[in-house]
């Protein structure tokens, strides 16, 4: 094709939507691109000592990593979503939410729990001795305890993008595969699973994401891996240049591992399971031995996850609550809650405005380019506030420089700390976004435009009561990991603001981890609230549509 | 979606009420801190009380700190930077995000070995990098030196936590600067060797591995012994109980000593009142708080460290310039790095 053509293809191809997405990609891509033009810069000149000494290192560990945690987070999220959707046991309606409660313990703070329970004269030592064998000891301050906390405080995110994926999918299919006498369990391996193969991935994508840039837990745990490394590079040889060269060879293949989700899934056309009438009823009574089986699978997670770490911080909280308790905390959990429910709601409504400009848009190299808006999770936050730091900075000097202004507006206060989370969490919406506007039925959305509805008209009407849940879901988990979010808050946020999570690390780094338990529970409380209540609206949406 | 709408409003009010009192005034000052204890905030609010002046605390490490010093330039808001080691002082000092400031007060309180040459910064406390072990297994007569700890007799004994952090980084600085970087290396392989088991877990955790016997030695700065012999937790307060402290070096360079300390920023937009600031910190009332609640060892001579401190006595202190901590950050960490030091 010559360049003339290829121009008319492109004048012929653009709308506004094109031109709304790009404003959006803009914005929220604006400090990645920062960050990967910082790589022209090259890194720093002890980039070939890590090469020689570390880097194998950095990459094996992070690699086993992945992979335990992949394979723990599956087993997990995927039996757990598949039992609630489909059956009918005792505690089933409770277990659905607090399934994504582990979500709501920091990874670091569950490291350090485990590390309480476990450690010397811990929970598990006293059951030891009672049961007379007082010397047993595991380990868990390894590389495979890591592996078993990251998955257990993550694995909700597989949790909910498949639940959502169970729930709204047709249950006709089931229903003849039952027919023709294939077995419940048969037909998951045969019929679901494969099925539901993007929302898993999705889920585990974000998964990967978290556990590839989790800082606290892995150097508590003493294992070096490739964001310990990035962290070395920058804080121990001073070189903010490697530790971005690092970051970017990080980014890299988290990309790759995006674009291979979104290849694998290259030619089966999802829309073709029709969101036929979800009938509620039609969920299986297993017999009754079996029913208490899948009540204690489905508590297991919750146990590992919520229940044991919180038991280690209550107990820390009996010891230290008389000494760190201040008044102060009632406001900085109420700032901490503001703050988490404001930007999570920004950021799904642009996560939305970001799917549907895409799909709306009709230029090819932009559709394929939007993803480059969700890359902010596989940064590590310290890294995304560099990139939101140069370009807002640089606007700021530029106002004042033009008289505008007397002073920084962006920097250290709200609005570039909004910013910052909206780029740093935008995948975290994007994905149940995604996976659940993929169900929906093209069909439904044609119809509607061959009527000569346009495309808000559309959105209103067909694929946002369609797209509810999923996004009720993105909500939460937004939420969510915005109140545990550490070093983006630490260094962006405004001198008056405080929040729990900044409480919590600051005990935490100065060794009182036990003191670190309060404010840790606060955010654990304050989680819960929209898991809960979100997810009484969830299901009442569902059985009403 | 009303409840949503509502909670959204009130979400934005309560945020609104916290951040409308921005104005930058006269009477302000913005300090980047890497300090995070209960006793600092203590000391703060009593200097805003005296002083009138209304203090913003930017709290993170201080890496992100001076990345964020140079990302503003002359914009910071930053009037003070505190650090908890020398080293970070001395990297912002030549990354030259610092600047010179003259207090008659400060002189005479601080000795010189405490302070930057071209008085860019000055401690705060002391800590020192010493040996806790176990008071039941080791005869402390055996124990003399940092580099002794290296040799064979402690094979599988050593307990010490992970190179990434700062204060093992400024130990071996202190050993390249005081006896060269070929010692220094294979000082790093024999503790690596001694090991006994992999670096994890912080100081407390270190000798909480001794009290319960997985080695006889652990590295540890003094002030968490304190803290774990006055920890609510039963189980650290035994922990702190199982060992006794030696300083090592006694008889050679002294005990590797670090401090925790203040800079002026190069463009502090109320420099008289960071000096101000900075006198307060240095003088009795507050460096009885540093001592009293923190266990760190006063920089001002004529307050006393907390009991605990006194009762393991007086020892000699390493006078090495602690720029040289920094100015060796980057050759530890590689020396690190090979020695297979995680």
């Amino acid at each position: 094709m010559n360049l003339k053509n290829r121009f008319f293809k492109l004048k012929r191809d653009l709308n506004r939507w094109s031109l709304l997405l790009l404003l959006i990609l803009g914005i929220v891509s604006v400090p990645i691109l920062t960050i990967g033009f910082k790589l022209f810069g090259g890194p720093g000149e002890s980039w070939n000592h890590i090469v020689d000494y570390v880097l194998f290192d950095y990459l094996k560990n992070s690699f086993l990593l992945a992979l335990f945690c992949s394979v723990i987070v599956i087993l997990f999220g995927v039996t757990t979503a598949w039992l609630v959707s489909r059956f009918e046991f005792p505690f089933r309606k409770q277990l659905e939410w607090l399934l994504i409660l582990p979500l709501s313990v920091p990874a670091y703070i569950m490291a350090y729990a485990y590390a309480g329970v476990f450690g010397y004269s811990g929970l598990f030592s006293k059951l030891m001795e009672f049961f007379g064998n007082g010397d047993f000891r595991i380990e868990v301050m390894n590389i495979y305890g890591l592996s078993l906390i990251l998955s257990i405080s993550l694995f909700p995110y597989v949790y909910v993008s498949s639940r959502t994926f169970f729930l709204a999918q047709a249950t006709n299919l089931l229903e003849a595969s039952r027919m023709l006498g294939i077995s419940e369990f048969k037909s998951f391996f045969k019929l679901i699973f494969p099925l539901a193969r993007p929302a898993i991935l999705a889920g585990l994508v974000l998964v990967l994401m978290e556990v590839l840039n989790d800082y606290g837990a892995a150097s508590y745990y003493g294992v070096s891996t490739f964001t310990t490394g990035i962290f070395r590079s920058w804080f121990s040889l001073g070189e903010p240049e490697t530790a971005i060269y690092l970051s970017a060879i990080l980014l890299l293949i988290v990309f790759g591992l995006i674009l291979f989700e979104k290849w694998q899934r290259r030619h089966l056309n999802f829309t073709a399971a029709k969101t036929s009438k979800q009938n509620y009823n039609s969920r299986i009574k297993p017999k009754k031995a079996n029913q208490v089986w899948f009540s204690v699978i489905c508590f297991v997670p919750v146990f590992l996850g919520f229940v044991l770490p919180v038991i280690q911080l209550l107990i820390w909280l009996k010891q230290t609550f008389a000494s760190v308790w201040t008044v102060e905390f009632i406001s900085v959990t109420l700032e901490s809650f503001g703050i988490a429910f404001l930007t999570a709601s920004i950021t799904v409504l642009f996560a939305l405005l970001l799917l549907f400009f895409t799909k709306w848009n009709k230029i090819e190299l932009l559709k394929s380019s939007s993803k480059l808006g969700v890359l902010g999770y596989a940064i590590p936050g310290i890294i995304i506030a560099i990139g939101v730091l140069i370009p807002s900075l640089y606007l700021d000097k530029w106002l004042i420089e033009k008289n505008i202004t007397s002073k920084l507006i962006l920097n250290a206060t709200l609005i570039a700390l909004v910013y910052a989370y909206v780029v740093r969490f935008l995948a975290v919406a994007y994905q149940p976004l995604e996976s659940s506007s993929l169900k929906i039925d093209r069909s439904l959305s044609d119809s509607s435009k061959v009527l000569g509805k346009g495309n808000f008209k559309t959105f209103f009407k067909i694929e946002f009561p369609l797209i509810r849940v999923g996004m009720l879901s993105a909500f939460i988990l937004v939420f969510i990991d915005i109140l545990k979010e550490l070093p983006l808050t630490l260094i962006m946020k405004p001198y008056d603001v405080n929040t729990l999570a900044v409480k919590a690390f600051e005990y935490a780094s100065d060794e009182m981890v036990s003191s670190a338990a309060l404010p840790s529970l606060l955010i654990i409380l304050t989680a819960l609230i929209p898991a809960i209540f979100l997810n009484k609206l969830l299901l009442k949406n569902a059985s009403n549509s | 979606m009303q409840k949503i709408i509502y909670l959204l409003l009130i979400s934005v009010f309560v945020i609104g009420c916290k951040s409308d009192n921005k104005k930058e005034t006269e009477n302000e000052l913005t300090v980047y801190t890497h300090r995070h204890y209960e006793s600092d905030q203590e000391l703060f609010k009593r200097f805003e009380e005296e002083s009138g002046i209304k203090l913003n605390i930017v709290n993170a490490s201080a890496d992100e700190l001076i990345q964020k010093m140079n990302l503003e330039g002359e914009q910071s808001p930053a009037d003070v930077l505190i650090t908890v080691d020398a080293g970070r002082l001395y990297r912002a000092k030549s990354q030259g995000l610092l600047q010179s400031f003259s207090s008659k007060l400060v002189d005479s309180i601080v000795p010189n070995y405490l302070k930057d040459e071209d008085g860019q910064w000055v401690g705060l406390t002391k800590r020192a990098r010493v040996v806790a072990y176990a008071k039941d297994r080791v005869d402390s007569t055996q124990l003399s030196t940092y580099a002794d700890l290296a040799t064979e007799k402690w094979d599988n004994k050593i307990l010490v936590r992970s190179s990434s952090n700062i204060y093992n980084q400024s130990l071996l600085a202190s050993i390249i600067a005081n006896q060269g970087e070929e010692f220094a290396e294979e000082w790093a392989q024999g503790i690596v060797e001694n090991m006994a088991r992999a670096p994890k877990g912080n100081d407390r955790d270190q000798v909480k591995a001794v009290a319960n016997n997985e080695g006889d030695l652990a590295i540890v700065n003094t002030y968490y012994i304190g803290k774990l012999l006055n920890s609510e937790d039963s189980s650290e307060v035994e922990a702190g109980k199982s060992v006794n402290i030696f300083f090592p070096n006694q008889e050679t360079t002294g005990t590797h000593i670090n401090v925790s300390g203040i800079g002026v920023a190069k463009y502090s937009p109320n420099k008289e009142a960071a000096i101000q600031f900075i006198e307060f910190l240095l003088q009795e009332e507050a460096q009885n708080i540093f001592a009293g609640s923190n266990f760190e060892y006063p920089v001002n001579p004529n307050v006393e460290p907390a009991e605990i401190l006194k009762s393991w006595g007086d020892f000699k202190e390493d006078n090495l310039s602690l720029n040289k901590l920094g100015e060796y950050n980057k050759e530890a960490v590689i020396i690190f790095d090979k020695a297979g030091w995680k």
